[in-house]
């Protein structure tokens, strides 16, 4: 059987050897190299911009300016996944520092970098605005002309009597946390190759979302879909940075200005931390509990800064911004308001553990306040509240596949909850911490699959589904084996590229093994009865009789009546025997009430954790940590663990290292000396990974789902060992140490 | 322009003679002009180890060496591990570990394994910790790339040790 299996990546050694071509290996003839020149100042004004001095260097052969645009025959300047605010380079005002202005095509990259220095560009800066809360004050500089209030989208959920929610409580507690702006620091940085040629646009890209691109670009170029084919190489990493549309339009148009020569644009590291960024987020939570520990309400208030364009968290803040920051429990009344804020900072998007991560730091937080106010055991508090299977959430839909306190569980007896503990005494003092979240994936989304069975026995999957690490197509192929019978080796992926493979959504959210997985089942299914059919003349059967063994076909209780698949195809001329799968989820918000399907099926797990903390530094050491997730049906054990372990590091970074710092809308950390990510020493001392697995569950994702209790189980241990209850992320040394020193 | 020289490098067993500005880094010529694409660039300023390679059996980062700053020293890629096509052992062990997700900074890590390897007894976590502090994994692999280390170590030929 191919699922259940740890199968290696199925492109293993290429990856060991070094050989697997990344974006920034691709060679073209001719290729020419791009640099964007970017905006100084956070909220400016551009008086003047000249090119002329630039295109005077030998090697610049285009400078592309927001002049180019919205001409008879150009393309339009600008676009957005919901609101179009944003301009593929700056027209008379820049919104934050490292906003494109202009762009410039050159031979060399020495050439281009000259260029960039010599465009002369004239601003006048203007009143900005970098903290999400304060931008909705009246007095606030507007950051959009036509958005008063800074405020874009403001989502409400609405579920039972608050008012008699918290009346019936015995306590109510309150209170307000924070997460900053963070950046994916995928060590591949974003890149991309555009192409013209007979008016056919070709991308080749580092994006997660190969099919959004294409829409994109078509819309920004006036071109049906079919004219613009986008190929996806191999990521080095995504996290939801390479989501939805980043640099391709800027590549385009300069392709589009250069005529036919490809034109490559790889960012600097220094451009990653002003391209995309984690939303910046203020979360105010509000809970109404009974004595014994039973919540009666809870309203929250979120106010997310998008940045200075809306990007994606329009549609993130119908669902995800909603329904991921109220946490997995039993609530009779639940208030929730979120905000979609602009400031003048980088945009914001997606980025692993989306929402829930921001969420479940405040709701699990919180929760340790709770019960430490009830004098009750955390556990036991979530014990009480936690969804079962067949309650009704927030949103009104029932939860029919609800394993929390099962993670939860799993998690805290790595720890050993139940067991007496010792915190110490003097310098170090040492605590243990729990949390729990729950995170929905894309209702309404769409995968696509084709299957290609050819003469020689080879099965190909065509697949819009990206391979960005996480393993993805290998277990893609592993599902395809095992549902057409076909051996694994003899299955090859293909794709993404929208010339070749059908349409899918996007690689995100946790959604690919799940979605493409079915997918590839329907169209298993079909390739199989197409099969039956076409083998029932040549065994003289009916196509009911027969089926499908190994890689043949036979009628039922007669093995001897068998015929190969390849055969079947030969002895009717046929090339190949194709057949399309597709699988598509239902569901959506109503925008006003937050009521509705919020997610196909729910994201589960839980994270524990021992902690030592340096009372003389604010240090914290992770002595343990246990991640647990529910898992459905695993189809690769390894890989499904490196996911989960995966989680956990990324998460530690989250939690105690990682934010962009701005001093007035200037990044002061955009490298990776000032602003560090996880290495082998800032593992725990132990990590235990554990999935909870069902054999007649679904496919669960499992890229993110022990991500977001990360940094609430860290905090909540650090509370249990000193008493300090940190707030707002990340839980940095000096925090602890103010906070300790009653700072 | 500046004024391009000629520079002799001996590259995974071999010698390259490059054109290039004394000023070009390792990590350019390494990987346009003699097409050794594992060598990659993450952070280019030496912090993250994905465009490692070694000097002499060091481990480096190539972002931060001037191609005149190699004087004759061996230089190698992952691509001058092995031999006839197999994988290097500790090649070997990272298939069978799981050791790589995206796999951006697997080259890296090889290599300051292979160094640890080579230039320590390859039996002490802490000197192993030391050799692998200076390349960073974002996808988060790093307990499968100690298994694979530690694998590694166990299965070196008896003659090395």
């Amino acid at each position: 059987m191919a699922i259940g299996r740890s199968v290696p990546m199925r492109d293993a050694e290429a990856r060991v050897r070094g050989t697997v071509a990344y974006l920034a290996d691709l060679r073209l003839p001719g290729m020419l190299t791009a640099k964007v020149v970017r905006s100084p100042f956070p909220h400016a004004r551009i008086r003047r911009l000249d090119p002329r001095p630039a295109l005077r260097i030998p090697g610049v052969v285009a400078i592309l300016t927001a002049e180019d645009f919205n001409r008879p025959g150009a393309p339009r300047l600008f676009y957005g996944v919901d609101r179009k605010d944003q301009p593929v380079v700056a027209r008379d005002r820049v919104r934050y520092v490292g906003e494109p202005v202009a762009a410039i095509v050159a031979e060399t990259a020495e050439a281009a970098e000259e260029a960039a220095q010599a465009i002369e560009v004239e601003y006048e800066e203007l009143p900005a605005v970098f903290d999400p809360l304060a931008a909705t004050k009246p007095e606030a500089p507007q950051v959009h002309e036509d958005c008063p209030g800074n405020v874009f989208l403001h989502t409400r959920l609405r579920h039972g009597d608050l008012e008699a929610g918290f009346a019936a409580a015995d306590l109510i507690v309150e209170e307000t946390y924070t997460t900053p702006p963070a950046c994916h620091v995928a060590l591949e940085p974003h890149g991309v190759i555009a192409q013209w040629a007979d008016g056919r646009l070709t991308v080749w890209s580092a994006t997660q979302a190969p099919f959004v691109v294409q829409e994109t670009l078509a819309e920004l170029f006036g071109l049906p879909r079919e004219a613009v084919r986008v190929i996806v190489p191999p990521l080095g990493g995504g996290y939801g940075g390479k989501g939805y549309v980043r640099l391709e339009p800027l590549a385009a148009a300069l392709a589009w200005k250069v005529g036919g020569r490809p034109v490559r644009l790889i960012l600097e590291r220094s451009e990653e931390f002003v391209t995309l960024t984690r939303h910046a987020a203020c979360i105010r939570i509000r809970t109404g509990v009974r004595r014994d520990g039973t919540l009666t309400a809870r309203q929250v208030e979120v106010y997310w800064g998008a940045g200075a364009y809306a990007d994606i968290t329009p549609r993130l803040l119908r669902g995800a911004g909603l329904v991921r920051v109220v946490g997995p429990y039993r609530i009779p009344a639940v208030h929730v308001d979120a905000y979609g804020v602009y400031t003048n900072l980088p945009p914001a998007g997606p980025f692993r553990g989306t929402m829930s991560f921001e969420g479940a730091w405040a709701y699990e937080s919180h929760m340790d306040t709770i019960a430490h106010e009830l004098g009750m055991d955390p556990l036991e508090l979530r014990r009480r509240n936690l969804l079962r299977p067949g309650d009704r959430f927030c949103t009104g839909e029932v939860i029919e596949e609800a394993f929390f306190l099962e993670c939860l569980e799993a998690a805290v007896r790595c720890v050993g909850w139940d067991q007496p503990y010792e915190k110490g005494e003097g310098g170090r003092r040492r605590g243990r911490g729990l949390a729990v979240m729950m995170k929905s994936t894309l209702p309404r989304s769409r995968s696509e699959c084709r299957l290609v069975l050819w003469a020689d026995g080879v099965l190909e999957l065509h697949t819009g589904t990206v391979e960005m690490g996480q393993g993805a197509h290998t277990a893609l192929a592993q599902i395809a084996a095992a549902e057409t019978g076909i051996p694994l080796e003899r299955v090859q992926v293909i794709g993404p590229d929208t010339d070749r493979v059908p349409y899918d959504a996007t690689t995100s959210a946790s959604r690919s093994t799940s979605m493409m997985g079915t997918a590839i089942r329907e169209a298993a299914l079909r390739l199989k009865e197409e099969m039956r059919r076409r083998a029932a003349p040549l065994l003289e059967a009916d196509p009911e009789e027969l089926i499908l063994q190994g890689t043949g076909v036979m009628v039922r209780g007669r093995p001897e009546v068998w015929i190969a698949w390849e055969d079947v195809l030969r002895r009717h001329g046929l090339e190949a025997l194709e057949a399309h799968g597709v699988f598509e989820t239902q569901g959506g918000l109503d925008p006003e009430t937050g009521q509705g399907i919020a997610s196909p099926h729910w994201h589960q797990g839980a994270g524990a954790c021992e902690v030592e903390v340096d009372i003389e530094t604010g240090k914290v050491r992770i002595l343990r940590y246990c991640a647990a997730a529910y898992a459905g049906r695993v189809i690769n054990p390894a890989l499904a663990t490196l996911q989960n372990e995966g989680n956990v590091v990324f998460g530690l970074g989250q939690a105690l290292m990682e934010q962009i710092l701005f001093d007035q809308g200037q990044p002061v950390n955009a490298n990776m000396s000032d602003y560090q990510i996880p290495s082998l020493r800032d593992l725990p001392e132990v990590l235990e990974s554990v999935l909870l697995e069902s054999p007649e569950g679904s496919i669960h994702g499992l890229g993110e789902m022990t991500l977001p209790p990360v940094a609430p189980a860290i905090a909540n241990a650090i509370f249990d060992a000193v008493g300090v209850r940190i707030r707002d992320l990340p839980i940095t040394p000096e925090k602890i140490w103010r906070a300790l020193h009653g700072e | 322009m500046a004024n391009r020289e000629r520079f002799a490098l001996h590259v995974n067993g071999q010698i390259h003679v490059v054109e290039a500005e004394p000023a070009r880094r390792l990590l350019d010529v390494l990987r346009a002009d003699l097409g050794l694409t594992s060598v990659r660039e993450g952070c280019g300023i030496g912090v993250c180890g994905a465009c490692t390679v070694l000097m002499d059996g060091r481990p480096v980062s190539s972002c931060l060496l001037l191609v005149s700053q190699v004087h004759g020293q061996p230089i190698v890629t992952v691509e001058g591990l092995g031999g006839n096509g197999a994988l290097h052992p500790v090649q070997q062990a990272f298939v069978e570990h799981f050791a790589f997700q995206c796999a951006y900074c697997t080259p890296g890590f090889i290599l300051s394994i292979v160094a640890w390897l080579e230039q320590t007894s390859g039996q002490d976590p802490e000197s192993l910790e030391e050799y692998l502090s200076g390349n960073l994994c974002r996808c988060g692999s790093y307990r499968n790339i100690l298994k694979a280390a530690w694998a590694a170590a166990r299965n070196r030929e008896p003659s090395r040790l």
